[in-house]
């Protein structure tokens, strides 16, 4: 009994980083594209929110208490309406709000002539997905209440890798079915494409997966974790690393790779036929598979909640630890994930066939060769 | 009623519900999505049964990378819906169905009394990557070579077959690659 309620802790507090993850992505795109563009960005909504102040023009007999209690009143909505108006301008209120209020209230047409239910199955198979990939992540160390041993993670497989992998492997249906239920040949061939960027940027990301499940000997994320205590994964296999964050901007059709939707060639890409809250799901998904592979990226190369310096700072095992170890993650997701924003605003988009040349070609070879050095250092014993 | 006797029948359920809905749609798209389906509940029937990585394998290659080209040949081909079949043909269908049905009961019947042999593994730990690798690298270390054999001529067929032979060789340019004159377009 403790444990269903333990775990519908859990998934609810999963479900809140998820949420939050995609949302302030989102934020972070808007206004960082804007500071990378050298323009303003989104300021407007929230910002210039006319203060309702009152007026001493009607009390004229208590006029000595009502003009100093009205500027009180005056003084203290202006005050409170400050923080409003600063997340304005800092373009929070429209992001947040704004677009969610647009996207439910905008209609939901459906194109002539495609299929009514693939049409609304497709924003979900994007999603769900990635929503599920999160069940196998850790996202704190283990920590005791009330000698009670909880471990931060919603599924404790012991496949954890594998089960991120088959959910990679998942997220291309999505795709599939959104571009070829836009009934129209923009839509289609931005399916098609980004069905082929996902399939063949799985190979290596599978054989660099592996290279680093060789190395440290286990599926589980939590071991994974827990083996990087002095010495972080990326020092130990840097290529692995570097493969793994490039083929982790392809999977997500992010930054350099966005040929699915590149805006200029297409229209949309695939989901050209998708308004309201059907877009904005897809869109929720992109974002919560950028702090996805944030999440793994720093799990299994940088980490984790591992700071060198800020571990011995609490004791191991109680809740003041995990919520450090947590803050410690979420600050290196928070990180990646700039970081991945800020490379999709940066470079040009590859052409589609520099694009498989690179995965297929340059990427699967050099992941190969990693692989087998990998297994020779780990036979040889290191 | 344990929970794992609860999940076993409600994924029981959705794989069956969902190998008839690949039967018996018309529509090809419907098809395929109900395999999907089935195949996603036989992969939480292995992994309630220990067999992890069987179930996260079943994922990976069959729901994730066969599927998908069903659904890319289903897509691109634009198969057309199906009619109905004929009454006659349902009603042999149904025959053939019933009788084959009661020949697969009268058979589970004839073991169910049967108590297992006693090499059989039951209970937990087996179905772990580990124990999975090291029964497979050292007791079927043969098979598996074989399997890898058998893979990459699949690949270098694939290969193969989708060479268009052009007269003068592959096209080694970027331009030529690139640059389609206008017939070859997309129409």
């Amino acid at each position: 009994m403790i444990e269903l309620v333990v775990l519908l802790i859990k998934l609810f507090l999963v479900f809140n980083v998820i949420m939050g993850l995609a949302s302030i992505c989102t934020w972070i795109e808007r206004k960082g594209s804007a500071l990378i563009q050298d323009r303003i960005g989104a300021n407007r909504a929230g910002a210039e929110i006319p203060v309702p102040q009152f007026s001493a023009v009607g009390l004229p007999i208590w006029g000595f208490i009502a003009k100093p209690a009205v500027a009180v009143i005056n003084l203290t909505l202006r005050l409170a309406f400050i923080p409003l108006k600063v997340l304005g301008v800092l373009g929070v209120i429209n992001t947040l709000v704004c677009d969610a209020v647009k996207a439910i209230t905008k209609e939901d047409f459906v194109p002539e002539g495609t299929n009514k239910i693939v049409h609304a199955l497709a924003p979900f198979m994007a999603v769900f997905p990635v929503f599920l990939a999160f069940a196998v992540i850790p996202l704190a160390p283990d920590f005791t209440v009330f000698d009670y041993k909880i471990r931060p993670v919603v599924a404790e497989v012991d496949a954890g890798v594998l089960f991120f992998l088959a959910m990679g492997s998942i997220a291309v249906y999505g795709v599939v079915f959104a571009g070829w239920c836009g009934n129209n040949k923009f839509a289609l061939l931005g399916g098609l494409r980004a069905t082929a960027q996902m399939i063949s940027y799985e190979l290596a990301m599978g054989l660099s997966i592996v290279a680093a499940v060789v190395t440290y000997g286990t599926f589980d994320l939590y071991e994974i974790v827990e083996k990087q205590n002095p010495v972080w994964g990326v020092f130990t296999q840097p290529l692995t690393a570097l493969i793994l964050f490039i083929v982790g901007m392809a999977e997500t059709k992010r930054g350099p790779f966005d040929l699915p939707e590149s805006e200029s060639e297409l229209v949309a890409g695939y989901f050209t036929e998708y308004s309201g809250m059907k877009f904005l799901v897809f869109w929720l998904g992109e974002f919560a598979e950028i702090g996805l592979f944030a999440l793994i990226i720093s799990i299994m190369f940088f980490g984790g909640w591992h700071f060198p310096g800020l571990d011995s700072i609490f004791e191991k095992g109680t809740w003041m630890a995990a919520l450090l170890g947590h803050a410690i993650l979420m600050g290196k997701v928070i990180f990646f994930s700039v970081l991945q924003i800020v490379l999709r605003w940066t470079l040009p988009r590859f052409r589609f066939d520099q694009l498989m040349n690179l995965g297929w070609k340059i990427l699967l070879p050099i992941s190969m060769v990693n692989l087998v050095i990998y297994s020779t250092l780990k036979l040889s014993g290191f | 009623m344990t929970t794992s006797l609860i999940v076993f029948a409600v994924c029981a359920a959705l794989a069956i519900v969902s190998a008839i809905g690949v039967v018996a749609s018309r529509n090809p798209v419907y098809s395929a999505l109900f395999l999907l389906g089935n195949l996603l509940t036989m992969a939480v029937m292995f992994a309630a049964l220990n067999a992890h990585f069987l179930a996260v394998a079943q994922i990976i290659v069959y729901a994730g990378a066969i599927m998908v080209l069903f659904l890319f040949v289903i897509m691109l081909l634009n198969v057309k819906t199906e009619e109905r079949a004929s009454p006659l043909l349902v009603v042999i269908g149904g025959l053939a169905a019933v009788s084959f049905g009661a020949a697969l009961l009268k058979s589970y019947a004839a073991i169910a009394h049967v108590a297992l042999p006693a090499g059989a593994v039951t209970g937990s730990n087996n179905g772990t990557v580990k124990a999975l690798g090291l029964d497979l690298f050292t007791n079927y270390v043969f098979p598996f070579e074989v399997a890898s054999l058998l893979i990459i001529a699949a690949i270098v067929g694939a290969v193969m077959l989708s060479q268009k032979l052009r007269p003068h060789g592959p096209d080694k340019t970027l331009a030529a690659q690139v640059v389609k004159p206008q017939e070859q377009g997309v129409k």
